[in-house]
């Protein structure tokens, strides 16, 4: 099978970058295309809840009048404190690693490999 | 055909998005929509506020120039937000525009082949050599430019672009987006009433979406287009044809062609000049002068000389020209037309400069009525350069 020919993805030319450290814009055009693919999945959410209700599966009013009970309370309210987890881990990550005591310089631990542990 | 202010007529050869490609597309116009409301008057008012006071106190007076302008905005926060949301903008609707072009390659390519007849011609020359200044840099960052071809017979540059110009200009020059094209033949029709062209040469036409309106206006007309990337004429041929629109296509350099003198009643463009180069652009109105017959007319439609907007407005709109891959766009705006044109042989007395209302009247109500980057079309207003060639 031949290969499916690839459009240029990049235009040719040098970016601007507008703030001192690019790393700003690169950070606002990452944000701006999740919040473009949040809005995909809202446009395709909202295609799902208008077809159910043309095909009279739910009504939109239905969703709006939705009260969930204690186990989806509770499923819910757990999925989100996981969600929150990941999302944050570096930060969880860095207070972990105060916490422990056994935790060194990284530059002791190449010292330790690089100096003391010869080969045999 | 649908006829919304939201979204594009769905020709027969437009690419068909699937569900998510198109919420992606409609994102980033929404997006830019934000940017124009919410976001861009920032700008004026960072300057008003906290820029220009600090000049002054540094200064002694304020800016001159647009230039002085730049210096100092560039430093504002407000506005570095602005500029990097901007080119973010217009970053993400190139890709959008993409993803269903890739999808459908193929099926693109074979349909443009075999499209309904209207009668018009398509005219390839492959040893055309492609400008210095489209290949120094991607124009408005399309990537590949309007030239570059990936697959034999390639119509995807014309078919992102035609997606693409919707999104950039919000819809704001109609569901066709032949607004530059059709404001401009409103124009001549008030202002020339009695001339009725036989045969009429739009130069620059990429995928033709100007022209289409000349076809139209003027059914009877022989009607020619031209430009350098053959992507662009395939999909512009095929584009015309299933909308109706008799439309002869060519590939030629509009700096220099293969028609004979006094060819034509009327030679149009549509924001072609700030695209070509300071020598280009001396060639293409000499060459206009060659192919009008005695007493023929051209009309470039272009966004406002800088001479005409306050220094600030200027320098918002020169946005494009550091940050949009559109090298010539501040100097094309500088330009002297009364001398440009009587270089190229035009008597002086006849060249002119007006602001055309746009035909589109749907998005009146809408438009920021400002002349600013990022917000094309918004203005509600066209300016045309022009002359008559004298009769001999």
């Amino acid at each position: 099978m031949s290969e499916q020919p690839q459009l240029k993805r990049k235009a040719k030319g040098e970016r601007p970058y507008f703030f001192e450290d690019a790393a700003v814009d690169k950070l606002l055009a990452m944000l701006m295309g999740l919040a473009g693919e949040v809005s995909v999945l809202r446009d395709r959410l909202d295609t799902v809840e208008r077809l159910a209700e043309q095909n009279k599966l739910f009504t939109r009013a239905e969703i709006e009048n939705y009260q969930p009970d204690e186990v989806a309370l509770q499923e819910r309210a757990a999925r989100r404190a996981l969600y929150l987890g990941e999302i944050t881990r570096i930060i969880q990550a860095e207070l972990e690693g105060m916490q422990d005591a056994g935790e060194v310089p990284y530059s002791q631990a190449v010292d330790l490999v690089t100096t003391e542990e010869q080969p045999v | 055909m649908q006829t919304s202010e939201l979204e594009q007529n769905r020709h027969a050869i437009l690419p068909q998005p699937n569900h998510d490609e198109l919420a992606r597309q409609q994102f980033v116009r929404s997006f830019k929509e934000h940017l124009v409301a919410e976001v861009h008057p920032g700008n004026r008012l960072a300057y008003e506020h906290r820029v220009k006071p600090a000049f002054v106190k540094q200064h002694g007076r304020e800016p001159d120039d647009r230039f002085e302008i730049r210096d100092v905005m560039t430093r504002d926060p407000h506005y570095r937000m602005f500029s990097a949301l901007l080119r973010t903008s217009q970053e993400m609707m190139w890709s959008a525009s993409q993803h269903p072009v890739q999808r459908e390659l193929q099926a693109l390519v074979e349909k443009a082949k075999s499209t309904p007849g209207a009668g018009g011609r398509l005219k390839l020359d492959p040893t055309l050599e492609i400008p210095r200044y489209h290949r120094a840099v991607d124009i408005h960052c399309q990537p590949g430019g309007y030239h570059t071809e990936v697959t034999a017979d390639d119509v995807a540059p014309g078919a992102i672009y035609d997606r693409a110009v919707f999104i950039y200009a919000m819809g704001q020059m109609g569901p066709d987006n032949a607004d530059m094209g059709g404001s401009t033949l409103a124009w001549i029709k008030a202002n020339y009433p009695n001339l009725n062209p036989e045969r009429i040469l739009d130069m620059g036409c990429a995928v033709g979406h100007s022209t289409v309106p000349y076809a139209q206006g003027w059914p009877d007309a022989e009607v020619h287009a031209i430009d350098v990337a053959a992507p662009m004429l395939r999909y512009a041929h095929a584009r015309a044809e299933t909308l109706g629109a008799k439309i002869h296509f060519s590939q030629q350099n509009a700096e220099q062609t293969d028609f004979a003198d006094g060819s034509f009643d009327l030679i149009v463009s549509h924001i072609l000049l700030h695209e070509t180069s300071e020598k280009a652009i001396r060639r293409i109105i000499a060459e206009c002068h060659r192919l009008l017959r005695p007493g023929g007319l051209m009309v470039h439609a272009e966004t406002p000389p800088y001479k005409s907007l306050e220094a600030f407005d200027a320098f918002m709109l020169d946005w494009d020209t550091r940050n949009n891959n559109e090298p010539y766009w501040g100097r094309a705006h500088d330009i002297d037309y009364v001398e440009l044109s009587s270089r190229a042989g035009f008597d002086p007395q006849q060249v002119f400069e007006v602001m055309a209302p746009s035909a589109y009247q749907i998005a009146q109500a809408r438009r920021s009525k400002v002349f600013q980057g990022g917000d094309f079309g918004g203005g509600g207003l066209w300016f045309l350069y022009g002359a008559e060639k004298q009769e001999s």
